[in-house]
């Protein structure tokens, strides 16, 4: 993972340590939302949206339209992908650091075969 | 335990202090640290298993040479129970259960906390581990008692 992959990952991590703003990402998940839209469900005035909404962005979850009205958001499969990724990597990690260790342990406790170390 | 963390679980067949000393002798480590593909040599490993202590790694790739060094800190180095650090650059935590199944056998139960640097903060870790559907009731909840 480059510097900034993980520099992005700990910007997400930290947009979505909000509960507000995690119902937001869902709320996107099912399509894309103007801010209005957004404010409404939470009761939430439209600068306390956009405050959250800037978060977001910064953090690459989501992406503003170009129109200056509305400026629908769009959430970002794709950043999304990239936490996803480095969970299963990590996992992929541990899974196979424990088999090697599995067969290390085999063979440190067969001296017939194995390492005369032990 | 809150759902902010990643587990690991394996059973060997060894014996416990045997499988805890895997964990932090160098000369053990060398032969499993790195995933397939990737080997830990010897040499770059430094373990000082003891509160504060440093425990450092460099993986390099087989394939074409690049290496990714690893950091940490040991949290806490009780033998053969518990064993636990704090990787310096990405403040993530690994903690090590060694659970005696018997006497050739051994549960190791691992639980990894990803606390963003700059957010040393529990909440900070919520977020992609919580899957879509359970942010979907929470707005659902949300939602349906505003309204």
């Amino acid at each position: 993972m480059t510097v900034a992959e993980e520099q992005q990952l700990d910007a997400m991590f930290s947009a979505l340590s909000d509960p507000t703003r995690r119902a937001i990402v869902v709320r996107l998940a099912l399509g894309d939302a103007t801010v209005n839209e957004l404010a409404e469900p939470f009761k939430l005035s439209l600068p306390g949206v956009s405050k959250h909404l800037k978060v977001l962005e910064r953090s690459g979850l989501i992406s503003r339209g170009r129109q200056a009205q509305f400026r629908p958001c769009h959430l970002e499969l794709q950043a999304l992908n990239v936490a996803a990724d480095w969970i299963e990597e990590n996992r992929r990690l541990w899974s196979e650091r424990f088999d090697k260790l599995d067969q290390h342990l085999r063979t440190l406790q067969e001296p017939l075969n194995g390492d005369p170390n032990e | 335990m809150n759902e902010n963390t990643l587990r690991f679980t394996r059973t060997f067949e060894a014996p416990r202090q045997l499988v805890f000393g895997c964990m932090i002798d160098p000369e053990h480590l060398t032969h499993f640290w790195g995933p397939i593909g990737v080997t830990t040599p010897l040499k770059t490993i430094t373990v000082d298993a003891r509160v504060g202590g440093a425990f450092t790694t460099v993986m390099v790739n087989d394939g074409d040479g690049s290496t990714y060094p690893t950091s940490a800190r040991y949290l806490e180095v009780n033998p053969p129970e518990r064993l636990s650090w704090i990787e310096d650059h990405s403040g993530m935590t690994v903690t090590i259960t060694f659970t005696e199944l018997g006497t050739r056998r051994t549960q190791v139960d691992i639980v990894q906390t990803h606390v963003p640097a700059p957010m040393m903060d529990p909440a900070a870790q919520a977020g992609f581990l919580t899957s879509l559907d359970r942010f979907d009731t929470y707005l659902a909840e949300r939602t349906g008692a505003n309204r």
